[in-house]
């Protein structure tokens, strides 16, 4: 299960790395992270995300609206659409992010033993986030943040609650 | 030019909480940089160099060199070799 779990979070990593890209980000994020968990085909964390009705899109869609509703309560309208749409970097990020890095700290922080890690466990991560661009993009999007943590500690090993 | 509007002090009864406060720096921070990639790049196109662009950016040639002259280059944009 550890060497899953390995593989599990290379392939998350670089799926957020790439996502991180295509924003223009210069590090990977809480954010990039949530939606490289979406795009991974892993059973159990494909199954809560559904249950929450999260999918990719749904998840970039309440990230963008999340920027804008931001902008907007700063009293900043921006007509020019253009300047809203993110610009890709020329730089592949490497390097987690603040936010990223308390994502892995958080769930991980579940597990007492490294062989109980499961992907559902960086799900948690980025739900035990309390403040910040995920949980006000999941809010946005109608999820229950409470209810789906909840789904996905029942969803892992006695042992990785 | 920007397409951006922002009022001139905002209304004192529609106080939001500190999440959203904090929430719009983030946003406005990523704005801004969008905005900055935007304008440098539309300065070198129009033959500005780059001591003129980081004059009027307020910091180093050699810093505002190193933040775009990568992504120019990739964009196509020709630059000016020195100054």
């Amino acid at each position: 299960m550890p060497q899953i779990f390995g593989m599990y979070m290379h392939a998350v990593m670089e799926r957020a790395a790439a996502e991180a890209q295509a924003m223009g980000s210069k590090d990977i994020e809480a954010e990039h992270l949530l939606l490289a968990v979406a795009r991974e085909p892993e059973a159990t964390t494909r199954e809560l995300l559904d249950s929450a009705g999260l999918d990719y899109q749904t998840i970039k869609d309440a990230l963008q609206s999340e920027f804008e509703q931001s902008l907007g309560a700063a009293g900043i309208s921006v007509t020019d659409r253009d300047m809203l749409r993110p610009r890709r970097s020329i730089r592949r990020p490497s390097d987690a992010g603040a936010s990223a890095k308390l994502v892995l700290e958080r769930g991980m922080a579940a597990v007492g033993d490294k062989k109980d890690l499961r992907p559902a466990h960086i799900l948690l991560g980025l739900l035990e986030l309390k403040a910040g661009t995920v949980p006000r993009a999941l809010a946005l999007a109608g999820v229950d943040r409470d209810e789906l943590k909840a789904r996905t500690r029942a969803a892992l090993p006695r042992a990785g609650r | 030019m920007t397409g951006i509007e922002v009022p001139a002090s905002p209304d004192p009864d529609e106080r939001q909480d500190p999440g959203e406060r904090l929430a719009a720096v983030v946003a406005m921070r990523r704005l801004a940089d969008r905005m900055e990639d935007a304008a440098v790049e539309e300065a070198m196109r129009a033959g500005w160099s780059w001591s003129e662009v980081a004059e009027a950016l307020g910091v180093t040639r050699q810093a505002v060199h190193k933040k775009h002259a990568k992504r120019l280059i990739a964009a196509g944009v020709r630059l000016r070799r020195r100054t």
